[in-house]
């Protein structure tokens, strides 16, 4: 029994029952639901434990009927509780914990349209991942929905919040834009050009990866994974490969452990310098733009030629690597990188030399340190506003407990403090991946698959480029995949974008989404 | 052959007029390692558009037809005013410099009204902001070719310019400078151009020119882009015309008259030139700051108007 549950059984007595230890470093104890918000209450004060996030389970084949857990990660030492809730199944509601966690927020609205189960006292209960064309009664995370049909639509409207006001009109952009991006829905409420409120619709392509992961064998699963968000394939793939490692009680080989880390670092990298390029680009500094494309390219070329695919996909598969580095790949590697890092310290310097760039960046879009953490926010956007967390080295997987390297923070939150943190970070990773590859040992790069623990729970995270990428999986008594639930950073992040446009012009709202750059598929799933 | 030489002089700028953007962006384009866009294509893009078939809002009133024909025929007329390549303006007369803006002034109204006329969100957006922008640009363009009518005490954009360029380049140095830099920088932001307007982008919220024509197509834009490129021409001329001294051009023979166009393409091309390294080297301005650009035009064109005031009166 870990401390912190011995804490939550002094305090509520009979109310907290059945802990369990799950795989790996997660326990997990069920608490009585009319104390949920109290327990929730006395994890994050007293306990001090950081709520991650929120998944509903139907387990009524198995008679537990709806059960939500409450993933929290221990603030100072490498361990995960999980809080389970039993909700009713008469009466289908649990009790919100919106008012102490705003960021569960989405995740209760989630619950509430997946699982028709009603987060009571929640003060937004409107529908968010089914939008009103999708018919009452329909919950398409409980088992008896079945995966495939395709659900009549009907009519609705959506309520915007209004603002009113001499002089206040709306501006309704999306869901489909200009550029070839996905579809998100944007209401500026502004007098001028001023923004007074933000509301974003998304979950246009909920895409039911989730639903369509159940009763997968592992390898199907992390094929689905990697195209959870496009972009973030490899990060979405360790994160799930570690759920499934630790379901069925795998030790990755070291060698394998080592490339997953170049693998991710190399992720990061083509993201955080596109994501730089972005910035640029959106404030029409097209020549450093331009160049930070050409460095993305050079990176993604890298990329194939390591693994042959650009994105990185297919490297990952249950037990460790698909297959090992090519003879010589390692060598160009390493020059690669040195002579890309060389062409990148070179642009930034320009970049930063320009008074006309900087002069957008500064103090635009800042998001203050306290809403960043209420939110949930994660990642480089957390980061620059202060929040000084990284999975990679408070909670580390693969072999990054062995490596050294920095977590960079910034105390503004604006635009350039999130630019300044991927630049640091990008920094970071020419040196990691360095690092690891010189101790890379010869040696297997794959372990033997072993069948999955029946009835048994995994957490896998991963610090993906956007953040903390969470991926929960849950097997059923034959030992197959029960319920899969993924907490991507962007559907943590999003909210914070409302908050990062107020005080700012509506001409300014690109370059502050660009600078959070979220993924709208990683979102919707 | 005055006449003829006054009407061909509007017509090479109506026709080149394509040419000086697409040079900005061949220029754009090899400052990031791009090769850029063929000189045909520039054209080959607005006979593309004059092919196309339009898709017009039912909500469109006479406005939304009116403005593309308003907004060509005003910019070619202004295109017709200005002293160019050598000949006397087709419709140049004492005082026309007044007239001149307010061609151009007129094609703006239209634009800014078809913008609200579908009343979508962007265009709105796009006709308040280049309303707000025009109303700081426009008193600035006024005073500083005000500036130049006293320096050369006469109202007329020909003869200001022949008299611009006889003058010795040094005796006026004091004065021209600010009135330069006044008109370079309402240049800029009258022809949409980086750090004002981005006129790549297709982020909608951002945009000033762009924004007000995305509901047109086919014909009707080809014949708003191609007018959008003569005004940029016409102010890149007058600047060439009014600021880069050259010896006097004639068109009285075809000799004298080839002369006369490579010198103004020289004139020419080298302030795009300009304007193409200011694009290169800047970001976009927030727009809140546009408007401080555009007091620095107008407090560059009172030095140079009250310069000569108090100590043109000692010459």
């Amino acid at each position: 029994m870990t401390p912190e549950i011995e804490r939550l059984k002094q305090q509520f007595g009979k109310s907290v029952y059945g802990e369990r230890a799950e795989t790996g470093r997660l326990t997990s104890v069920s608490v009585a639901p009319e104390v949920l918000p109290a327990a929730a209450e006395f994890m994050a004060r007293v306990l001090e434990m950081r709520f991650l996030f929120l998944a509903g389970f139907d387990e009524r084949k198995s008679g537990g009927g709806f059960r939500l857990r409450y993933a929290f990660a221990h603030p100072r030492e490498d361990r995960f509780l999980a809080l389970a809730v039993q909700a009713g199944e008469t009466e289908a509601s649990f009790p919100s914990v919106v008012s102490l966690y705003p960021q569960a927020n989405w995740q209760e609205r989630e619950i509430q349209d997946l699982f028709g189960l009603k987060p009571s006292g929640h003060p937004d209960p409107r529908r968010l991942v089914l939008h009103e064309d999708w018919p009452a009664g329909q919950y398409p995370l409980r088992k008896d929905f079945p995966n495939g049909v395709k659900v009549p639509r009907r009519q609705g409207d959506y309520p915007f919040e209004r603002v009113e006001g001499a002089g206040v009109f709306e501006i309704p952009v999306g869901p489909v834009h200009a550029g070839v991006i996905e579809p998100g829905h944007f209401r500026f409420s502004s007098a001028g050009e001023s923004i007074l409120k933000l509301e974003i619709r998304l979950f246009y392509t909920h895409k039911g990866i989730e639903k369509l992961g159940e009763g997968k064998s592992p390898r199907e699963i992390l094929c689905l994974a990697e195209r959870v968000s496009g972009d973030n394939s490899v990060s979405h793939a360790a994160a799930c490969a570690q759920a499934l490692e630790a379901l069925s009680g795998t030790t990755v080989p070291e060698r394998a452990l080592r490339l997953r880390v170049i693998l991710l670092e190399l992720e990061r990298l083509y993201n955080h310098v596109a994501d730089i390029s972005g910035v640029v680009l959106d404030v029409a500094f097209s020549f450093g733009a331009a160049q930070l494309a050409a460095v993305k390219e050079r990176l993604l070329r890298l990329n194939e030629r390591l693994t042959g695919q650009r994105l990185l996909r297919s490297m990952i598969v249950p037990g460790g690597v698909h297959k090992d580095f090519a003879a010589g790949a390692l060598d160009h590697l390493l020059r690669e990188t040195e002579a890309i890092k060389k062409d990148f310290e070179q642009i930034v310097h320009i970049i930063w030399n320009s008074s006309s760039f900087l002069d957008r960046v500064e103090e635009t879009g800042i998001i203050r340190r306290e809403i960043a953490e209420a939110l949930g926010g994660t990642g480089p956007a957390a980061r620059a506003s202060g929040v000084d967390r990284d999975l990679r080295r408070d909670h580390p997987y693969g072999v990054y407990s062995q490596l050294f390297f920095m977590v960079p923070v910034f105390a503004e939150g604006d635009v350039e403090s999130r630019l300044k943190v991927r630049i640091q970070e990008i920094y970071e990773s020419f040196k990691l991946i360095h690092e690891v590859a010189a101790g890379l040992a010869p040696g297997p790069c794959l372990a033997v698959p072993r069948p999955l623990a029946p009835m048994a729970h995994a957490l896998g995270g991963v610090e993906s480029p956007r953040g903390e990428c969470f991926h929960w999986l849950s097997t059923d008594r034959e030992g197959k995949i029960s319920r899969w639930k993924i907490q991507s950073p962007s559907f943590a992040n999003w909210p914070l974008i409302e908050y990062a446009v107020l005080e700012n012009i509506v001409p300014d709202f690109p370059v502050i989404n660009k600078s959070l750059n979220l993924s709208y598929s990683g979102n919707d799933r | 052959m005055n006449l003829a030489g006054s009407l061909l002089q509007g017509l090479v700028l109506l026709a080149v007029a394509p040419a000086s953007g697409w040079f900005i962006k061949k220029m754009k384009a090899a400052s990031q390692n791009r090769r850029g866009p063929s000189l045909v294509q520039a054209y080959a893009d607005l006979g593309k558009l004059f092919r196309k078939n339009m898709v017009i809002s039912d909500q469109a009133s006479w406005i939304f037809h009116a403005m593309p024909i308003v907004l060509f025929c005003s910019t070619v007329i202004a295109a017709w005013m200005i002293p160019a390549i050598g000949a006397e303006p087709l419709f140049g007369f004492l005082g026309d410099l007044v007239v001149f803006v307010y061609f151009l002034a007129l094609g703006k109204f239209f634009l800014a009204l078809a913008a609200l006329d579908t009343g979508t969100t962007f265009g709105g957006m796009g006709s308040s902001r280049e309303m707000t922008l025009g109303s700081l640009a426009e008193p600035a363009f006024l005073l500083t070719l005000f500036a130049l009518a006293y320096r050369t005490q006469t109202l007329s954009l020909s003869g200001m310019a022949s008299r611009l360029s006889a003058e010795a380049p040094l005796d006026g140095l004091y004065f021209m400078v600010p009135a330069f830099g006044a008109m370079l920088i309402v240049a800029i932001a009258e022809s949409g151009r980086i750090p004002v307007d981005n006129p790549s982008t297709h982020l909608e919220l951002t945009m000033i020119h762009e924004a007000m024509v995305l509901e047109y197509s086919g014909p009707y834009l080809a014949l708003i882009e191609w007018a959008h490129q003569i005004k940029q021409l016409i102010f890149l001329t007058l600047l060439a015309n009014f600021f880069i001294p050259s010896p006097a051009l004639s068109v009285a023979s075809p000799a004298a008259a080839l002369l006369a166009v490579l010198i103004f393409a020289a004139k020419v091309l080298s302030l795009a030139l300009l304007v193409g390294w200011i694009e290169i080297h800047c970001a976009k301005l927030r727009l809140f700051r546009v408007p401080d650009l555009l007091g620095v035009a107008y407090a560059l064109a009172i030095l140079s108007m009250l310069g000569q005031l108090m100590m043109g009166s000692w010459q």
